[in-house]
């Protein structure tokens, strides 16, 4: 029998992973592909709890959940425009425009999201109703989780494979590598900037959806907590490799999931101090990949200057 | 004029008129009237010595955040950790208040302030630290202690500090006399804000006129030949992210004792984060930021009053603030373009 | 005889002061090989680089197959069949050698799975040129002959039927050298025309069918190859060269050591040197040959003692200076001229003056003298003809040769005893480089000892008083002047090291 225990608290393992890992995973795909242009940005943080105040007040106003997540992702894609303009139009530092852009977001989340404090939507349908609870393993997967999860790792799997094996990502590694080779290939490398911004903003629009609407099914101010900026960390331990993001933001979900047991149990640390894990464990990834490349492995060239370069 | 005075005048009046349209576009957007509602800020801001002294209190903290981000950028460090810097430096600095509250002031106030520098420092320090020796990006790594070190203070409020004579109200217990910062010229304002011009001066003069200046200068420009020379990275980095953070960590303890009178939640309402943004329309200039910084602190300040007076929610402060560092930061980069372009 | 594939007629252009092309005109038959012959800056690759529609003409024509064109730009140059692999590598080293070579083809398809016969169709150049190069390894990890077959793989994709090869053998060992020879001559027969920059006389030899000597952006000689000796090819290249315009310097005067070198081995990301060991008298001018790429770099820094030495140890004046990493400058007795000046030896956007005054930054003032710092730029500007003369204004502003006359002024115009000079003439017109060399030489006559890196063998064979030649980290024999032969020294740079007994 204890087998069968130990699968059953596997399988919830494993929902509450899946559950706490998916939001931050969009965002984490949404700033690779931007990064992956050779562009960072900050704002990721200030989109998503655009998008996550946005897509809860259309799913709390419509009834629908994929209005909300729609709308979400679309109002992280305006933000987005901002940063765009801000660092391809007029040259500004990406660094600074991805906080002005975080500090709008943050305004404007908060201001609007005054009316929807403490309110309430309901979110999809889990995969499988009540009836398969006891199914072994696949149970509590089935029944926690919605639909948002599986569509989320399959965003990750085909953006990867739109990276590494279409023209279109080609062209994308190639901006992000040598803006002037680009050029000379004949790719307009700041549409291409451009485009990996925006659909950094849409996903990020989109994951901040996914946390209302989904996950918590509330909107408070700064819910997101620094997840962006976390993305922002977990894109350098995935060594700017979509597919890499699925393992390293799952691991961090693990790790998220398991502080939430740790306080489930009765464990006497207070919730403050285990609420610093999140960022601890990311932080503890940075370095690690950092000691062990010695500099920063596979970052696409055009972010050095951003970044700054080891010599 | 030089190339560089004419793309600052251009960034200067183009950024505030692109503020002024974006903030006026928010305001009528919300149903305000914006032109009266921006000249009634200006009043809230700077209209008497009551705004003013409240505008005052507000660029204190901003002001000594913003060197925070100023000298690491000499360096060429980009760091975002004045929040975190700041919440550490009152965490430091309250427990030599809660470990002797009966100290004479002469002691504890001294003890106070040096604690809260020396925690804000060592913040700071560690993210100079991981730069320096494991080449952890700095603008991620005080991003994220940031958060840490928010929860670290609530840690403390919620838990061992927590004042049972605050009625479940998460907060340590009231600072002695002993340990409150005097406040200056009859106002709130307080002796940060001396500490932070003060500052700000001797750092301008530093990086101007010393050797040391021309070290951070070399480091920043050509690591390798930094080295030719004699000067150490390392050090260079420690040294500045340290005593960036020691600002930061000073004006976490002066809004703990000066402001709050306790160390409680929200004892800073993003004043890293708007200290990163006076730093950068400052164009990472120490003078400069005095005058933006009391800008910024009478926007805050100005939002307060409306909401107080007006009902328009802080938030909008915010919003402003970020609109503010938008047009900025798109004005000063097209007429660098434009300069660059045709120079 | 038919139509001439590419014909250049008065070509005219000029950067600033400076006449690259003064009317030149060369004509490029298929199935032939020209050789562009020719000094640094003689104006052969600007003259290939307006062929390839990288730089417009300011005046003259050209015909390709008889048709008059006019390229904007190197796209449309490709298009029209010319392909040039340059000096310096256009491909991203991070991506894959098949993703680098898909990158540039225009007809590459959208989806890209690995096994299709589309994707594999950008291989069909490579795998005839070298099928032993794996074609999903990262360009990164390719050594420089091998990049450059991919760079030549990939303008062939492109079916380019005038290839340029910019000094293609400069970076190559001689067994690539050889390889490459081969190639071209295989080119030519399938009726491609060839268009080789350089100036090697070696490259002339193997494979050249005509020959267009240049000198001072001018035609000076013309010829089929089988008519022209390499003294003549020499004499019409150099002019009155720099070699033999120069007394060399006089013997050191003593054989005491003044330096010494030993066991010495260091490590900079993966470029190593192993147990290097010599000696040098007060005077004496030793200089490094060898193939780029070989070491030069890391002995320069770990002799500056800028990197730590993995062991061993360099001795000055009874002294150990290696390994100073880290805290300490540079030893105030070794002047070290970095190769590439603008990433190793100058702070690209402070001033002349703080640059010239790099060198004892430290010993200044707290609050240092910037009247004396300025007296004294005005002083080493005027002295060294750096220009624009102005010590307020940006190094980065300054040329490539100012910016090695900048480093020079700092580094050899003060008394030393170790001069460290890695390339320190690259790029330098001539009359520039005689002021390099006659500042080195009186370091070394005023008893300094002096390490000279250098490609240029021939002016290593006319100054230095001793040769040693790098391969792969390793020094392969030491000679002295009078003794050395090119043969010998080809062998060792070549890897062959010197026999004990011989």
């Amino acid at each position: 029998m204890a087998e069968t225990e130990a699968l059953a608290i596997a399988g919830s393992w494993v929902a509450a992973m899946l559950r706490s890992s998916t939001p931050l995973m969009m965002v984490t795909l949404g700033e690779t592909l931007t990064q992956r242009v050779g562009i960072v940005n900050l704002g990721v943080e200030g989109q998503m709890l655009c998008g996550a105040c946005v897509g809860f007040a259309v799913a709390a106003a419509t009834g629908s959940p994929v209005l909300g997540f729609a709308a979400g992702a679309t109002a992280g894609l305006l933000l987005s425009f901002v940063h765009a303009t801000l660092c391809l139009g007029c040259d500004a530092n990406q660094i600074g425009s991805g906080i002005a852009v975080f500090t709008l977001g943050l305004g404007l989340s908060s201001y609007f999201g005054r009316s929807a404090i403490g309110g309430k939507v309901a979110g999809l349908a889990p995969l499988a109703d009540n009836s398969f609870a006891d199914a072994l393993f696949v149970g509590p997967i089935l029944t926690q989780l919605t639909a948002i999860a599986p569509f989320a790792i399959l965003v990750v799997l085909i953006a990867g494979l739109w990276l590494y094996r279409t023209r279109t990502g080609l062209n994308w590694r190639i901006t992000g590598e040598s803006f002037q080779t680009a050029r000379a290939l004949g790719i307009r490398p700041l549409l291409v900037q451009a485009q990996g911004i925006l659909v950094g903003g849409l996903l990020s629009g989109f994951a901040g959806a996914i946390l209302s609407v989904d996950y918590t099914q509330t909107w408070a101010n700064e819910m997101t907590k620094g997840r962006g900026f976390v993305a922002v960390g977990l894109v350098i331990v995935a060594r700017w490799n979509p597919f890499l993001v699925l393992p390293v933001v799952l691991l961090f979900g693990l790790s998220e999931a398991a502080t939430l047991r740790l306080q489930a149990t009765g464990l006497t640390l207070s919730p403050y101090l285990i609420s610093c894990l999140p960022y601890l464990v990311c932080l503890g990834c940075v370095i690690i990949v950092a000691v062990r490349e010695g500099r920063i492995g596979g970052m696409p060239a055009e972010l050095a200057s951003v970044f700054g370069r080891r010599r | 004029m030089s190339a560089a005075g004419s793309i600052r005048i251009i960034a200067i009046v183009g950024g505030s008129a692109a503020f002024l349209i974006g903030a006026s576009i928010f305001l009528a957007a919300i149903g305000r009237p914006p032109l009266a509602t921006l000249s009634q800020m200006v009043l809230y801001a700077f209209g008497d010595s009551y705004s003013l002294s409240e505008s005052l209190v507000k660029a204190t903290p901003i002001l000594l955040c913003a060197l925070a981000v100023i000298l690491p950028a000499r360096l060429g460090l980009i760091t975002v950790g004045g929040e975190g810097q700041l919440y550490f430096g009152a965490l430091t600095g309250t427990a030599v208040v809660i470990a002797l509250p009966a100290a004479p002031m002469v002691v504890l106030l001294p003890a106070m302030l040096l604690a809260g520098a020396i925690g804000g420092g060592a913040w700071s320090g560690i993210a100079g630290l991981l730069r320096a020796r494991c080449n952890v990006n700095e603008t991620i790594s005080t991003l994220l202690m940031n958060y840490v070190a928010v929860l670290l203070v609530n840690y403390v409020i919620y838990g061992a500090w927590k004042d049972p004579a605050s009625l479940g109200w998460p907060a340590t217990m009231m600072f002695p006399p002993a340990a409150i910062v005097p406040s200056v010229f009859g106002t709130r304002a307080h002796v940060g804000l001396i500490v932070g011009i003060a500052a700000a001066v001797v750092l301008h003069i530093s990086v101007t006129h010393t050797r040391w200046g021309i070290a951070l200068r070399v480091l920043a420009g050509n690591r390798k030949v930094a080295a030719m020379a004699g000067f150490s990275f390392v050090k260079q980095t420690l040294l500045v992210m340290a005593l960036g953070g020691a600002l930061a960590g000073f004006a976490g303890i002066c809004e703990t004792s000066a402001i709050q009178g306790r160390l409680q939640a929200g004892i800073s309402v993003g004043y890293g984060l708007t200290g990163f943004l006076v730093a950068w329309l400052s164009g990472q200039n120490f003078l400069r930021a005095i005058p933006i910084a009391i800008l910024i602190g009478g926007l805050i300040a100005a939002g307060d009053a409306l909401q107080l007076y007006s009902k328009i929610p802080s938030a909008s402060a915010t919003i402003m603030q970020g609109l503010l560092f938008v047009a900025a930061l798109g004005a000063s980069g097209l007429a660098g373009r434009g300069t660059a372009r045709h120079g | 005889m038919a139509q001439p594939l590419v014909m250049m007629s008065s070509i005219r252009k000029q950067f600033g002061p400076v006449l690259a092309n003064d009317d030149v005109s060369v004509t490029v038959n298929a199935g032939e090989v020209l050789a562009l012959l020719g000094e640094n800056g003689a104006g052969k690759s600007t003259l290939m680089k307006i062929l390839y529609g990288f730089y417009a003409a300011d005046a003259g024509t050209i015909r390709i197959s008889g048709q008059p064109v006019s390229f904007s730009s190197p796209r449309e140059a490709m298009a029209a069949g010319i392909g040039m692999v340059f000096q310096q590598f256009s491909l991203i080293p991070a991506l894959s050698v098949l993703e680098n070579l898909l990158a540039a083809l225009p007809d590459a398809p959208w989806l890209q799975p690995r096994g299709s016969t589309k994707v594999r169709a950008a291989l069909r150049w490579l795998t005839r040129l070298a099928p032993e190069i794996d074609p999903n390894r990262a360009v990164r990890t390719l050594s420089v002959g091998e990049r450059q077959l991919v760079e030549l793989a990939k303008v062939l994709n492109l079916d380019a039927r005038v290839v340029i090869l910019d000094e293609p053998t400069s970076v190559l060992t001689p067994a690539e050298t050889e390889r490459l020879y081969g190639f071209i001559k295989t080119l030519t027969s399938e009726g491609k025309a060839v268009v080789l920059i350089t100036h090697k006389l070696a490259d002339i030899a193997a494979c050249a069918d005509h020959i267009v000597v240049m000198r001072g952006g001018k035609i000076v000689d013309e010829a089929p190859a089988r008519d022209r000796t390499p003294g003549s090819l020499v004499e019409a290249m150099v002019g009155r060269g720099v070699a033999g315009s120069l007394p060399p310097p006089s013997s050191p005067p003593t054989d005491v050591p003044l330096l010494q070198v030993r066991g010495l081995s260091a490590d900079i990301q993966g470029r190593k040197i192993r147990d290097v060991s010599f000696e040098l008298a007060p005077g004496e001018i030793l200089g490094i040959a060898g193939v780029s790429g070989n070491g030069q770099f890391t002995l320069a820094e770990s002799l500056a003692g800028l990197v730590p030495a993995l062991a061993g140890d360099v001795v000055l004046d009874g002294v150990s200076i290696a390994s100073r990493v880290e805290d300490g400058a540079i030893s105030g007795d070794v002047a070290y001229v970095p190769e590439r000046p603008l990433d190793n030896a100058v702070v690209a956007d402070l001033d002349l003056a703080l640059n010239l005054a790099l060198r004892d930054v430290r010993q200044l003032d707290f609050f240092p003298d910037r009247k004396a710092a300025f007296r004294r730029a005005h002083e080493l500007i005027s002295r060294y003809d750096i220009r624009p003369p102005q010590p307020t204004l940006a190094a980065s502003a300054l040329s490539g040769g100012n910016l090695q006359k900048l480093v020079i002024a700092r580094e050899l115009s003060g008394r030393v005893r170790l001069v460290i000079a890695c390339y320190p003439t690259m790029g330098l017109d001539v009359l520039a480089t005689q002021a390099v060399y006659r500042e080195m030489f009186r370091q070394a006559t005023e008893d300094a000892c002096v390490v000279w890196i250098s490609e240029e063998l021939d002016d290593l064979l006319s100054y230095a008083h001793r040769i040693a030649v790098i391969h792969a980290g390793e020094i392969m024999g030491i000679t002295r002047r009078e003794a050395a032969d090119r043969r010998t020294l080809g062998r060792w740079m070549a890897g062959h090291a010197m026999i004990e007994a011989a």
